[in-house]
C-alpha cells in the first residue's frame, strides 16, 4: 500500500493562532472586570458593538478579497482587535465612535495592508488614534470612577447614553447626570493643571487622584498587569517587549521625577495610569507589528516606554500609548533589519 | 577560571539555545530487550556508488555469503557494501530508495537461503594491528555513522587535526527512538571496546559519553562499563545532559558539553572534537574484534500501529515492509510511515525499501500521535520559531524570503546554518511547514550555485573557442599570404607550353602505372613509404602536384619556388628532382604516381591537415582564377590526348590491374575536365553542374559495368563485388588526393561541394575499376584484389573515422551497383 507523505516534523504544537488569541482574550478578563467595576458597564456595550462590527467588517472584506471567511474569522484576531479598541475608548462614547474606529482598524489598517500578519500598524491603536484625532471631545470624556461619581453606570444607563448621542447632551449640558459621570482622565487633569501653573502636588491633591495614582486607574492597570503575567506564564507572550516598555518608562520617569518633582509625576503614577499596562502586555506585544528578535523586541519595547514618557510629559496629548506604539511599529522593520541574533557558528558582528 | 578539561571532568554543562520538549514516548519501545526477528526472504542492498566510485563484484545468479563484499572501489567517501545474509543474487536493478524522494537506486536483490552463513571472518586482536590497519578494517567493514547521517566513519577517525575530545553520542533526543538506549543498556561493554579503539586511533585527552537524563539505566550501564574498561583512568566519563530536543545534534551537543560553537561551514575536528554515535562504536568493536562487517543494526520499530513495538536486530537491506509485517503492523487509514523520529524523520510512500546503515527507527504512528494535516495560515510573526531555533536563526525571516523566492536574501539570513531540526515548524502556531520551505530554498540555492559554476565554465569554453578561432584565422591568413607570395614567384618564372605539360603528365602517369604494375612489390614499397611519410606528405604532394600542373599550364619550367614546395616533402624528394628537369616527363609522372599512392594511404590520417591545407590551396586558387580558366582548358585538351594514349595503352598493356588504374584515372580526369569546361562558362560555384558531372561519370561507369560481366569467372565477380566496398573506401580517399588535380581544374569550389564531387568521382572510379577488373583474367583479378584488399585493410583502419557521410553514401551506391553486377554476372553465366 502507499503511505501518506508529509514533510518533517510530523508532530507539532497544539497551540495554534486561534488558541493564542483566545488566551489573550481570557487574560484580558481581569482588566475588563476592573474597568467595569470602576467605570461602569459602558465598556461592556462598547465591547459588544466592537465585536459585532469587527466580525461584520472582517467577513465583508474577506469576501471581497476572495479569502476563506470561516477559517479566518476563527483565528480570533478580529476579536482581539475589537476588544482592545473597546477597552481603550471612553466607556460612554457614542456608538458611532467605536463603529468607526473598528471599521477603520479592521478594513484599512489590517486588511488593506494584506490581512493578519501583514499589517504594519497595530489595528487597535491605529483605530484609537484615528478616533482621538477626529473626535477629541468624545475621546477624552471618561466616566469618573465609581467612587468619585457615587453613581453606578448600569447597562440600561450606558445603553441610553451610548445610543442617544451623548455628546450633544454633554455639550448642551442638558443631562446633568451624565455631566456628573464624565470627566477628564487623571492624566488629562494633570496635564491641564500643569499647564495652568499648578505643581504636581497641588494637582494630585484633587479627588480624582488616589494616594498613588488616579482613582480606579491604579486598580485597572493592576488587573491588566495580572492578566499580562498570566500570559507570560502561559507563554502566550514573551517578556521582552513588556519588560522594555516598563523599564524604559520607569527609568525615564524616575529621572524626571528626581530632577523636578514639581512638574513631573512619580514613576508609579506613570506605570499605573492611563493605558500603560494594557499597552505593555496586550497592545505592544501584538507580534505582527512588533520587532521579532529577542533583542529587537527589547529595543522595540524600550522605544515605546520612552515615547510614552516623552509624549505624556512634553507632548500635547495626555496619554501617549497609542502614538508611542504606532511610532514604534514604524520602526519595527528597521529594528529587525539591524538587530539580528548571531547565528550559531558565526562570530558576533558577522 | 577552570580550564575546559577541568570543566569537562566536573561535568559542567552549557546552555544550547532554543530547543523544544516534544512528548518523548520512548516508553513504547524501551521496555524490552533488543530481540531478533525471523530472517527476511529477500533483501535489497542498495549499491548507489556502483558506476561512480565502485564496481560490482557479483553477478546475477551468484551465491553470496553473509558479510561477503559486493562492491569494490576507492573513492574518498567510498564504502564497501556487504551481503546481509547468505543467498543468491537474483537481480541487480534500480529499486525505490529509502529516502524522502523514494527515487530508485541501483540495488542488489538477494534471496536468502535461510542459513545465514557467514563468510570467512578475520578475527584479530587489536593490539596486533597498527592504526592504519585498524582504519582500513573499519573502512572495509563499511562502517558509517549510525546516528542517521551515515557519514563514513573511517574518515572521521583519520582526521589530520589534533583531537582533544571525543564525544560518544548516546543522547538520542528524538522522541520514540530507543535503539541507542537499549544498545547502551545491553551492550555497554562492547561499546566501550569500540570506544577504546577510537581512543587509540585519535588519542584524545578526554572521552565524554553524553546521555540525556531520561535514560538513567543507560547512563548507569555505561558508567560501569567505563569503570572496568581499559581506558586510562579519568580519561572517560558519562555526562548526563538535560533532556531537550535537539541536544543530540552534533553541533548542539558540542555546545552543551564544551560551550564551543562549531564555526559555520567547518567540521568539529577543527575544534579538536570528534563526535561518534554509540552504535558506531559498537560496530567498530564488531569489525575489529570479530571481523564482522556492518550488516545489521538495532532498529526501533514503534508507534501505536505496531503491536509489538521494540528494538530489533535487523540486517541492513531488510525491506521495511517485511520488518513491519514481523511486528504486527496494522495500518490505519491515511497511515504515515516515518523513517527516523517524528521530528526529523521522513515519510515514505512505499514500504518496499531497505533498512540502511543510518535507519535507527521506523515509526508507524496512529493518527492521534501525529499532527493532523492543517492548512498553512498567515504568519503572525510571533517569533516562537526564533526562540525555538537551536541555531539562533530567524526562521520567520527565512520563511518570509523563502516564500517570496528571494533565496539570496534567505541566504543572507544564514539559511545554510539551518540544521533542519524542525523545532520552528513544531512551535509554529500557524502550522507553517517552515523546514519544508527551507529545504526548497536550500536546494534552489544549491541549483543556483551549480548553474553559476556551469555558466562560468561555458563562458571559459566560449572564450577559449573565440581565441582558437582567432588563432586559426591568423594562421590561415599567414599561410595564404605565404602561398600568394610563392605563387607570384611562380608567375614570373614560368611560361611553358601548357599542352605539352599536360601531355607530359598523362604520359608520366602511364609510365608510373606500368612501373607500378610490373612489380607487385612496388606497391608494397609504396606502402612502406607511406608508412614512413609524415602526415603532411599526402597533402603537400597534392599541392606540389597542383603547382606543377599550374606551372606547366600557365608558365615556363618549374621555378625554384616550386622546387622548394616540393622539397618540403622528403618522401617525394625524387619528385622534386624529376620535375626540375621538366623534360623527363616520365620520371616526373612516376614521382607523382608515387606521391598519389602515398597520399592514398595517408590522406585520411591527416584529414585535419587536409582541410587546412586544401583551404589554403583553394585560397591560392581563388587568387588566380583567370590562370585557372586557361589551365582548365589546357587540362581538358591534355586529357583528351591522354585518352588517346590510354587507348593505345590498353591495346598494348596486358596487365588488367594496371589498365584499370590508368583508365580509371583517365576517366576521372575526363569527367572532371568536362565538368570544368562547363564550369568555365557557367558559375564557378554551380553545384548542379558538378552533380551533373558526377552523374555523367556514374552513368558511364554504369554502362561499362553492364558490359563487364561477360566472359567472367563468377568467383572473381563475387570476390570483386565483396571487396568492392572496402576497395571503394580506398578509392574514395584516393579520390580525395586525385581531387587536388580536379580541384585545380574545376577551380576553387567551396570545400564541401568539392568533397561531394570527389566522393562521387571516386565512386565512379571505383566502379570503373571493378569493371575493368572483371574484364581481365581472373588470375590478374585475384592478384589485383589481394593488392586492393591489402591497401584497403590498411586504409580502412585509418579512415573509417574520417570518412565523411558523403563518402559512405557513395560507397553504398557503389556496393549496390557491385551487387547488381554480380547478379547480372550470375544470370549471364
Amino acid at each position: 500500500m502507499a503511505f501518506k507523505i508529509a514533510s518533517s516534523p510530523h508532530v507539532g504544537t497544539t497551540l495554534q493562532t486561534a488558541k493564542v488569541m483566545q488566551r489573550v482574550v481570557l487574560c484580558l478578563i481581569p482588566g475588563i472586570a476592573a474597568q467595569l467595576y470602576f467605570f461602569g458597564y459602558g465598556t461592556l456595550l462598547q465591547i459588544a458593538i466592537a465585536i459585532i462590527t469587527a466580525y461584520a467588517a472582517e467577513a465583508t472584506i474577506l469576501a471581497l478579497r476572495n479569502r476563506p471567511i470561516k477559517s479566518t474569522l476563527a483565528d480570533n484576531s478580529a476579536l482581539v482587535t475589537a476588544l482592545l479598541l473597546a477597552i481603550a475608548i471612553p466607556p460612554l462614547a457614542p456608538w458611532w465612535v467605536i463603529v468607526i474606529g473598528t471599521l477603520f482598524s479592521i478594513i484599512i489598517v489590517k486588511h488593506l495592508y494584506g490581512g493578519l500578519g501583514n499589517n504594519l500598524f497595530n489595528p487597535a491603536m491605529a483605530g484609537y488614534v484615528l478616533l482621538l484625532i477626529s473626535f477629541p471631545v468624545q475621546m477624552t470624556d471618561w466616566v469618573s470612577p465609581m467612587s468619585a461619581a457615587q453613581q453606578s453606570v448600569d447597562i440600561s444607563y450606558a445603553w441610553k447614553v451610548i445610543f442617544n448621542s451623548t455628546s450633544d447632551i454633554i455639550l448642551t449640558g442638558h443631562n446633568l447626570a451624565i455631566d456628573g459621570t464624565t470627566m477628564a482622565t487623571p492624566l488629562d487633569t494633570l496635564k491641564t493643571d500643569l499647564s495652568m501653573g499648578l505643581t504636581t502636588h497641588e494637582s494630585l491633591a484633587k479627588p480624582i487622584f488616589s494616594s498613588m495614582t488616579g482613582l480606579g486607574w491604579f486598580e485597572v492597570n493592576f488587573a491588566f498587569l495580572i492578566g499580562g503575567l498570566i500570559m507570560l506564564k502561559l507563554k502566550v507572550i514573551r517578556w521582552h517587549i513588556s519588560f522594555g516598555i516598563l523599564t524604559a518608562l520607569f527609568i525615564c520617569s524616575s529621572f524626571g521625577f528626581l530632577l523636578n518633582p514639581d512638574t513631573h509625576v512619580s514613576p508609579i503614577m506613570h506605570l499605573f495610569s492611563g493605558g500603560t499596562m494594557l499597552a505593555a502586555f496586550f497592545i505592544a506585544t501584538d507580534p505582527v507589528t512588533a520587532a521579532t528578535s529577542a533583542r529587537g523586541r527589547i529595543i522595540f519595547g524600550a522605544m515605546i516606554g520612552a515615547l510614552i514618557y516623552v509624549i505624556r510629559t512634553f507632548g500635547g496629548y495626555p496619554d501617549a500609548v497609542a502614538f508611542a506604539v504606532l511610532l514604534a511599529n514604524m520602526c519595527a522593520p528597521f529594528i529587525d533589519h539591524y538587530v539580528r541574533p548571531r547565528t550559531y557558528g558565526h562570530r558576533s558582528g558577522s | 577560571m577552570l580550564t575546559l578539561l577541568e570543566q569537562l571532568d566536573k561535568g559542567s554543562l552549557w546552555q544550547s539555545p532554543g530547543g523544544i520538549h516534544p512528548p518523548e514516548l520512548k516508553q513504547l519501545s524501551n521496555q524490552q530487550a533488543i530481540s531478533r526477528l525471523p530472517l527476511a526472504k529477500q533483501f535489497v542492498v542498495p549499491i548507489p556508488q556502483v558506476g561512480e566510485q565502485a564496481r560490482l563484484l557479483v553477478d546475477v545468479g551468484q551465491t553470496v555469503l553473509k558479510g561477503q563484499v559486493l562492491t569494490e572501489g576507492n573513492g574518498f567517501i567510498y564504502l564497501p557494501v556487504h551481503a546481509p545474509t547468505s543467498g543468491t543474487v537474483t537481480a541487480i536493478k534500480p529499486v525505490a530508495s529509502n529516502h524522502a524522494s523514494g527515487l530508485p537506486v541501483l540495488s542488489c536483490i538477494i534471496d536468502a537461503d535461510g542459513n545465514d552463513t557467514w563468510c570467512d571472518l578475520i578475527v584479530s586482536e587489536p593490539s596486533a594491528l597498527t592504526n592504519d590497519e585498524i582504519i582500513s578494517k573499519i573502512k572495509l567493514a563499511g562502517i558509517a555513522g549510525m546516528g542517521g547521517a551515515a557519514f563514513p566513519t573511517h574518515i572521521k577517525l583519520n582526521t589530520a587535526s589534533e583531537i582533544d575530545l571525543v564525544i560518544i553520542n548516546g543522547v538520542e533526543c528524538e522522541p520514540y527512538i530507543t535503539s541507542d538506549d537499549r544498545l547502551m543498556r545491553e551492550h555497554s561493554d562492547e561499546i566501550l571496546k569500540g570506544v577504546e579503539i577510537i581512543h587509540r586511533l585519535l588519542n584524545p585527552q578526554r572521552i565524554i559519553i553524553a546521555i540525556e537524563d531520561n535514560k538513567p539505566e543507560a547512563a548507569e550501564a555505561m558508567q560501569q562499563a567505563i569503570n572496568h574498561s581499559k581506558l586510562p583512568a579519568n580519561s572517560a566519563r558519562v555526562t548526563v545532559i538535560p533532556t531537550k530536543y535537539p541536544s543530540g545534534g552534533e553541533k548542539q551537543l558540542i555546545q552543551i558539553i564544551t560551550g564551543k560553537e562549531v564555526p559555520s561551514g567547518c567540521l568539529p575536528s577543527q575544534l579538536g572534537i570528534v563526535v561518534q554515535n554509540v552504535g558506531t562504536a559498537f560496530a567498530i568493536q564488531d569489525a575489529i574484534y570479530y571481523g564482522k562487517p556492518l550488516v545489521e543494526r538495532v532498529v526501533t520499530l514503534t508507534g501505536k500501529n505496531i503491536h509489538r513495538p521494540g528494538n530489533y536486530w535487523l540486517p541492513i537491506g531488510t525491506p521495511v515492509s517485511t520488518a513491519l509485517k514481523l511486528v504486527d503492523f496494522s495500518p490505519s487509514s491515511d497511515q504515515k510511515l516515518i523513517i527516523g523520529g517524528p521530528m526529523m524523520g521522513y515519510a515514505i510512500n512505499n514500504a518496499y525499501v531497505p533498512i540502511l546503515k543510518g535507519t535507527n527507527c521506523i515509526l508507524a504512528p496512529s493518527n492521534d500521535e501525529i499532527s493532523p494535516d492543517s492548512d498553512e495560515k498567515a504568519c503572525i510573526r510571533c517569533g516562537e520559531c526564533a526562540i525555538a531555533c537551536p541555531a539562533l536563526l530567524l526562521p520567520q525571516q527565512l520563511f518570509w524570503h523563502a516564500k517570496a523566492e528571494e533565496y539570496d536574501k534567505a541566504a543572507s539570513f544564514n539559511l545554510q546554518d539551518c540544521i533542519e531540526c524542525g523545532c520552528c515548524s513544531y512551535v509554529c502556531p500557524s502550522d507553517i511547514p517552515l523546514v519544508e520551505y527551507y529545504r526548497i530554498a536550500k536546494s534552489a540555492l544549491r541549483v543556483e550555485a551549480e548553474e553559476k559554476v556551469l555558466a562560468e565554465q561555458a563562458k571559459q569554453r566560449f572564450e577559449a573557442r573565440l581565441q582558437r578561432l582567432e588563432d586559426e584565422k591568423l594562421a590561415r591568413e599567414a599561410k595564404a599570404k605565404e602561398a600568394a607570395e610563392k605563387r607570384q614567384a611562380n608567375m614570373k618564372s614560368s611560361d611553358k607550353d601548357a599542352v605539352a605539360a599536360a601531355m607530359a603528365r598523362i604520359a608520366a602517369k602511364k609510365a608510373a602505372q606500368s612501373n607500378d604494375v610490373n612489380q607487385q612489390t612496388d606497391i608494397q614499397n609504396n606502402q612502406a613509404v607511406s608508412d614512413s611519410v609524415n602526415k603532411k606528405s599526402a597533402v603537400s604532394a597534392a599541392i606540389a602536384r597542383a603547382k606543377a600542373k599550374k606551372a606547366a599550364q600557365a608558365t615556363p619550367p618549374p621555378s625554384s619556388a616550386e622546387n622548394n614546395t616540393l622539397q618540403q616533402d622528403n618522401s617525394i624528394g625524387n619528385v622534386a628532382e624529376v620535375s626540375m628537369s621538366q623534360q623527363d616527363r616520365i620520371a616526373a609522372a612516376v614521382a607523382r604516381a608515387k606521391a598519389k599512392k602515398a597520399a592514398q594511404h595517408n590522406q585520411v590520417i591527416t584529414s585535419d591537415v587536409v582541410v587546412n591545407d586544401s583551404a589554403s590551396v583553394s585560397t591560392l586558387e581563388i587568387d588566380s582564377t583567370v590562370n585557372d580558366k586557361k589551365a582548365k582548358v589546357a587540362a581538358a585538351i591534355a586529357k583528351a590526348k591522354a585518352k588517346k594514349l590510354q587507348q593505345v595503352g590498353i591495346a598494348n598493356d596486358t596487365d588488367g590491374n594496371e589498365l584499370a588504374d590508368v583508365s580509371s584515372i583517365t576517366k576521372t580526369a575526363v569527367a572532371s575536365s568536362i565538368g570544368s569546361e562547363k564550369l568555365v562558362t557557367e558559375s564557378k560555384t554551380d553545384i548542379g553542374s558538378l552533380d551533373k558531372k558526377a552523374r555523367v561519370a556514374l552513368a558511364i561507369a554504369k554502362a561499362k559495368a553492364k558490359k563487364s560481366p561477360q566472359g567472367h569467372d563468377r568467383t572473381a565477380a563475387d570476390e570483386s563485388s565483396s571487396s568492392l566496398p572496402i576497395n571503394l573506401n580506398t578509392q574514395i580517399s584516393n579520390g580525395t588526393s586525385t581531387s587536388s588535380d580536379n580541384e585545380i581544374i574545376a577551380d576553387a569550389e567551396p570545400e564541401n561541394v568539392e568533397q561531394d564531387k570527389k566522393a562521387r568521382i571516386a565512386a565512379a572510379v571505383a566502379k570503373a575499376k571493378a569493371k575493368k577488373l572483371q574484364q581481365t583474367e581472373s588470375s590478374n583479378v585475384k592478384s589485383a584484389l589481394s593488392d586492393i584488399s591489402t591497401r584497403a585493410s590498411q586504409t580502412e583502419n585509418v579512415d573509417t573515422a574520417a570518412l565523411d557521410k558523403k563518402a559512405k553514401v557513395a560507397a553504398a551506391v557503389a556496393k549496390a551497383k557491385a551487387k547488381k553486377l554480380a547478379q547480372q554476372a550470375e544470370k549471364k553465366d
